[in-house]
């Protein structure tokens, strides 16, 4: 068992000039792999680093197994950590690394020795446990830095960025075996990233945060099919989600009317939209979510002609950079054909893919 | 081009080759004439040893027997071992706290034991002697406290500058580990430190074995002179009294041991002195 429960929880720097998280509360739960989320100074490390114990809580309650942490030093809380730039002991070797914190707790050597071959055995770390860290490279290095969490068996696993100092492909190999581990583990296990494609690859539930405070917590599809609001919606997705500024008024069915085009709201939305009736919303359209003309497709009440400013082919699908109502947009189809700077190009856009924020609050509707 | 930087190589060879010639002729110097007569020291300085002149060991048994070596020799190896391991496990710690606890009594100490390593020995001399005789400080054991001042300015600038290249999050992962901080410093942080100690207890070695001055005003000519101060009372009085001999080889044996040492430890003085220059 190890849920973790934020009640109410502060964190301020400088005897409360700076706050960084005014008033979080969350709850993990037992074996969960949740993911922090945010951009840069969010406070999802802070959040992070209260769970280990190397920030202090300026206020309320941090729960690991329903027994308040808050004054316990972090060696008693029976948690592991996996930083971002692995701080492994450079003077020790990957035996040592590993071993260190079970010698500290002065466990048998037998059994150090069994917990740490298990370790390298799945970590297929055997070949270098004579090695010094400096003779290996960025993703051994990280592994020996979760082999060096898993020997102690703890009951939180908390890894913040562990995949941001490597390369594009082992980041990739890297994400499954985390993710394997924790299936073999099944331990509770708090992950920190920006890299919003690792939050939704990974995570059984993603935590968005801006500026200290929770955007929404939910599961990557919740996330990515109902976005809370403009900030979820924005964040999660690649290329971002595009946002168009329009009217909602009911002239022959209710329409959304933006620039350069006009969208039919379909009668599954009609009822959570009809107090925005001459009012201004924003729609989000995700840019996977643009069709082109050339693909099979019935049901597109929308079409909207643009004008390609760039086109970048990734393979099967090319992005479309353009420009609308002086704001740039993307929109991601499927074309095999050569798209030149300036070419008209017709989109089409379902209806029902497309998502309502109100323009005050920036809440979806 | 390539022509220009060959000569350019070639003048920078020779003016190495003339400033080595320069440091270690003195050395050269010391140890052909510790091999000579008397005579042949005053009347050839400059050339090696011969079958005419060579006198064995003699001139070392000679300075043993009017010395006072072994005394002063362990006066100084008690003095130095003491000074460099306090120097260097106190500094460390200092640097390790100043770095890591920023607030702005450690600045303030920063800049104390900055500041400390541009006064000159000349300018406090007389206080110090004054203040290490009142506070019973002129004897072997209490010099150890006075070089731990001196040599603490330089060591806590050596140790901060690296231990600011040393990531936090080693020492967080030791806390988490189950390190307290006691545990930290010796376990990871000191280890780590390994190159620059060498290389500040190099330095300190070499400044406290040559010292002259400051244990020839605090432990005097006495029973507890050291072992520059010793070689020179012994064998040097007044004009054309000198035994050249017996004094060329007693400085052999003097500076053998720190040689000896600094020959084992040279290859770190480049890896502490560099060490936390550039991002690792």
């Amino acid at each position: 068992m190890a849920t973790i429960t934020f009640r109410n929880v502060a964190k301020s720097f400088d005897n409360g000039k700076f706050t960084v998280i005014p008033d979080l509360s969350l709850e993990i739960k037992d074996k969960e792999f949740v993911v922090l989320v945010g951009p840069s100074g969010c406070g999802k490390s802070t959040t992070l680093r209260m769970i280990a114990g190397l920030e202090d809580i300026s206020g309320g309650e941090l729960f690991i197994d329903e027994k308040v942490v808050n004054d316990i030093p972090p060696k008693d809380r029976d948690i592991a950590m996996v930083f971002q730039s692995y701080a492994l002991y450079p003077h020790m070797t990957v035996y040592k690394n590993m071993a260190f914190a079970l010698k500290l707790k002065k466990m048998p050597k037998k059994e150090i020795e069994e917990k740490v071959m298990w370790a390298a055995k799945i970590l297929d770390l055997e070949p270098y446990l004579d090695r010094r860290p400096r003779a290996l490279s960025g993703g051994q290095r990280q592994r020996v830095a979760l082999g060096r969490a898993m020997v102690r068996n703890p009951k939180v696993f908390l890894l913040d960025e562990p995949l941001s100092n490597l390369d594009a492909k082992l980041r990739t190999e890297m994400r499954s075996q985390i993710t394997m581990l924790h299936k073999k583990l099944q331990t509770t296990f708090v992950y920190v990233t920006h890299d919003q494609t690792e939050a939704m690859t990974m995570a059984d539930r993603i935590v968005v945060m801006d500026k200290g405070v929770i955007q929404q917590f939910d599961t990557p599809q919740k996330l990515y099919n109902e976005p809370a609001n403009m900030f979820v919606a924005g964040f999660i997705g690649s290329p971002q989600m595009n946002f168009f500024d329009a009217r909602l008024e009911n002239a022959n069915g209710l329409k959304a009317k933006s620039v350069g085009f006009e969208l039919e709201i379909p009668k599954s939305k009609a009822a959570f939209l009809s107090d925005y009736i001459n009012k201004n919303i924003v729609l989000g359209i995700r840019p996977e979510h643009f069709i082109s003309p050339d693909e099979a497709f019935e049901k597109g009440s929308c079409s909207l002609t643009v004008s390609a400013e760039l086109a970048e082919m990734t393979g099967s699908e090319t992005n479309i950079h353009f420009e609308l109502d002086g704001k740039r947009h993307i929109a991601r189809i499927k074309s095999d054909k050569k798209i030149n700077r300036g070419d008209k190009i017709k989109l089409l856009v379902d209806p029902e893919t497309v998502h309502f924020f109100d323009k005050e609050t920036s809440l979806a509707i | 081009m390539k022509t220009k930087r060959r000569i350019r190589n070639t003048a920078v060879y020779i003016l190495l080759f003339v400033l080595s010639v320069a440091f270690l002729a003195p050395i050269a110097i010391i140890l052909m004439n510790s091999l000579k007569g008397n005579f042949y020291i005053s009347q050839a300085p400059f050339t090696p040893p011969d079958s005419e002149t060579f006198v064995g060991a003699e001139n070392f048994i000679k300075g043993f027997s009017q010395s006072d070596f072994m005394r002063s020799f362990a006066n100084s190896a008690f003095i130095t071992v003491f000074s460099v391991a306090g120097i260097v496990l106190l500094t460390s710690m200092t640097a390790w706290y100043i770095v890591r606890v920023k607030n702005k009594f450690t600045r303030l100490m920063y800049y104390f034991f900055v500041f400390s390593m541009i006064v000159p020995f000349q300018m406090v001399m007389y206080t110090m002697t004054y203040y290490a005789f009142e506070l019973q400080l002129n004897n072997p054991v209490g010099i150890v406290f006075i070089y731990l001042g001196f040599g603490a300015g330089l060591s806590v600038f050596m140790f901060s500058g690296f231990i600011k290249s040393i990531p936090n999050e080693i020492e967080e992962a030791a806390i988490i580990d189950g390190c307290s901080p006691i545990k930290t410093f010796f376990l990871v942080v000191f280890p780590i430190l390994k190159p620059t100690a060498i290389t500040v207890a190099i330095l300190n070695a070499m400044w406290v074995w040559n010292d002259y001055l400051l244990p020839y005003l605090v432990l005097g000519s006495g029973e507890n002179k050291t072992l520059p101060v010793a070689v020179q009372m012994a064998l040097t009085g007044g004009y054309g009294n000198k035994d050249m001999g017996a004094l060329m080889a007693m400085l052999v044996l003097a500076i053998l041991p720190i040689i000896i040492f600094y020959l084992f430890c040279q290859k770190y003085i480049i890896k502490g002195v560099v060490a936390g220059a550039v991002k690792g």
